[in-house]
C-alpha cells in the first residue's frame, strides 16, 4: 500500500479524492522544502508584481498581528506550552459551564 | 548574450535514493510542469528527479513575468506537488523549493555532490515517514456570544448602560483573542507529542484561504507513514472545542515539505 494512502484507517480520511486547497499547495511549493540556488535564480520577495494574494502569503506577519493572533512568532510558543494547560482546561470548564453548554452537549450548539 | 541552441532546462522537483525502485516508469506516467519525460539523475547514492523545462517559459528572462500569472503558477505548482506526492507514495523523498532549475544535466549531478551531506540526512530524517497537516479554525464572532453569555445583557437605553455593554463586549473580545491562542498552544502541544516533529507556520489570511472562519493555527507534522494516532486526535481535538465555534481540519498526508530545510549534516 502507499505510504500516503492512509484514508482506510480512519474515517477522518485526508484528502479523499479532494484536490488540495490551493493556498495549502501554494504555501508549501512555494515557501517550504529545500533551497536550491540552481542556474536560474528566483525570488519570489523579488518580484514586484507578484499576485496580491501570495504577497499575503509572504507577509501576513503584520496582518497577523492586527488580528491578534501573533503568538506563532518568537521562542514563547513551545516554552509556555506546557505551563497553559491546566489552566486552559479549567477556565473552558468554568467558560462552558457559565454558558451552558454542559459535557457531551457537543453538537446542540 | 542568445544562446539559440539551448533550448532546454531542468527542473529539479526532489531528491530520492539513487535505487528507489520503480520510481522513473511510474513518473514517466505523470505530466509534470513541463513538457519533457520525468527522469532520476543519479550520482552515488542520490537521484534528483527531473525534467526537461522549456526555456522559454523556464528562462531567467521569462520567469519573472509567468510568476505573476496565477494561473500558470497554480498550474506549475501543482504540477509540481503532483509528481512529488506520485514519486512519495513509493520511496522517501526530499521535497525541493519550486524553481530549482538547472541549464544542464551535469549541474544537476553537481548538486548532488555538493549538497550531498545535507540532502543524505534529509532523506534519513523523512524515510518512513508523512506529513500531517492541521489546521484550527474560529468563528470570532460566534465565540464572543458564547463568552458573552456568562452574565446577563443589560437592556437598559441610558448612556452608562451603553457603555457598559460597550466594556463588556470588549473583554468578551478580549478572552476570546487570549482563548484562542492558548486553544493553539494546547492542541499543537498535544500534537507534537503524537509526532515525529512539528512545524507552527502562520496562519493562512482569509484571502488566500478563502473561507469565512478565521483560522488561528496552520500547523505541520511529521508523523510515521503508518501511524494514524494524530489523525485520531484532531478529530478529539475538533469535538471538544465544536462547542466554542472552533474546528480543527486536517490535510495531507503530504510530502515533507516542512521537514526537509534546515536539516542540518549528520542530524
Amino acid at each position: 500500500m502507499s505510504q500516503y494512502d492512509l484514508t482506510t484507517r480512519s474515517s477522518l480520511s485526508p484528502g479523499s479524492g479532494r484536490p488540495a486547497q490551493l493556498a495549502d499547495v501554494l504555501e508549501r511549493v512555494l515557501d517550504k522544502g529545500i533551497v536550491i540556488a540552481g542556474d536560474i535564480q528566483i525570488n519570489l520577495l523579488d518580484i514586484e508584481l507578484l499576485t496580491v494574494k501570495l504577497r499575503l502569503l509572504v507577509a501576513s506577519a503584520d496582518k497577523a498581528k492586527e488580528m491578534g493572533i501573533d503568538w506563532w512568532e518568537g521562542d514563547s510558543f513551545l516554552s509556555s506550552r506546557a505551563d497553559g494547560h491546566h489552566s486552559l482546561d479549567q477556565r473552558l470548564r468554568r467558560l462552558e459551564s457559565a454558558a451552558g453548554l454542559e459535557q457531551g452537549e457537543a453538537g446542540k450548539e | 548574450m542568445i544562446d539559440v541552441a539551448r533550448q532546454t532546462g531542468w527542473y529539479v522537483y526532489g531528491i530520492v535514493d539513487a535505487d528507489a525502485a520503480d520510481v522513473e516508469r511510474k513518473v514517466s506516467t505523470v505530466a509534470g510542469l513541463g513538457n519533457g519525460e520525468i527522469r532520476l539523475v543519479r550520482e552515488g547514492s542520490l537521484a534528483a528527479v527531473a525534467a526537461g523545462v522549456p526555456l522559454a517559459e523556464f528562462g531567467a528572462d521569462a520567469l519573472p513575468e509567468r510568476l505573476n500569472d496565477v494561473a500558470w503558477l497554480e498550474e506549475k505548482a501543482r504540477a509540481h506537488e503532483e509528481v512529488l506526492q506520485s514519486v512519495g507514495a513509493d520511496t522517501p523523498v526530499v521535497p525541493l523549493r519550486f524553481g530549482a532549475i538547472y541549464l544542464d544535466l551535469g549541474d544537476v549531478a553537481e548538486l548532488l555532490r555538493t549538497r550531498r551531506e545535507q540532502l543524505v540526512a534529509a532523506l534519513e530524517r523523512v524515510r518512513g515517514r508523512i506529513e500531517l497537516g492541521v489546521k484550527g479554525w474560529v468563528d470570532r464572532p460566534r465565540l464572543e456570544r458564547v463568552l458573552g453569555r456568562e452574565e446577563p445583557r443589560g437592556t437598559a437605553s441610558t448612556g452608562r448602560a451603553y457603555l457598559e455593554r460597550r466594556q463588556t463586549e470588549r473583554r468578551h473580545a478580549e478572552e476570546a483573542a487570549a482563548l484562542i491562542g492558548d486553544v493553539a498552544h494546547e492542541a499543537h502541544g498535544q500534537l507534537l507529542r503524537l509526532a515525529v516533529a512539528g512545524v507552527v507556520n502562520r496562519p493562512q489570511p482569509r484571502e488566500l484561504s478563502g473561507r469565512a472562519d478565521e483560522m488561528f493555527l496552520n500547523a505541520a507534522y511529521l508523523v510515521a507513514s503508518d501511524d494514524t494516532s494524530l489523525i485520531a486526535a484532531v478529530g478529539e481535538l475538533d469535538a471538544a472545542y465544536r462547542r466554542l465555534a472552533i474546528s480543527f481540519e486536517l490535510t495531507g498526508p503530504w510530502p515533507p515539505y516542512n521537514f526537509v530545510e534546515g536539516v542540518e549534516d549528520g542530524e
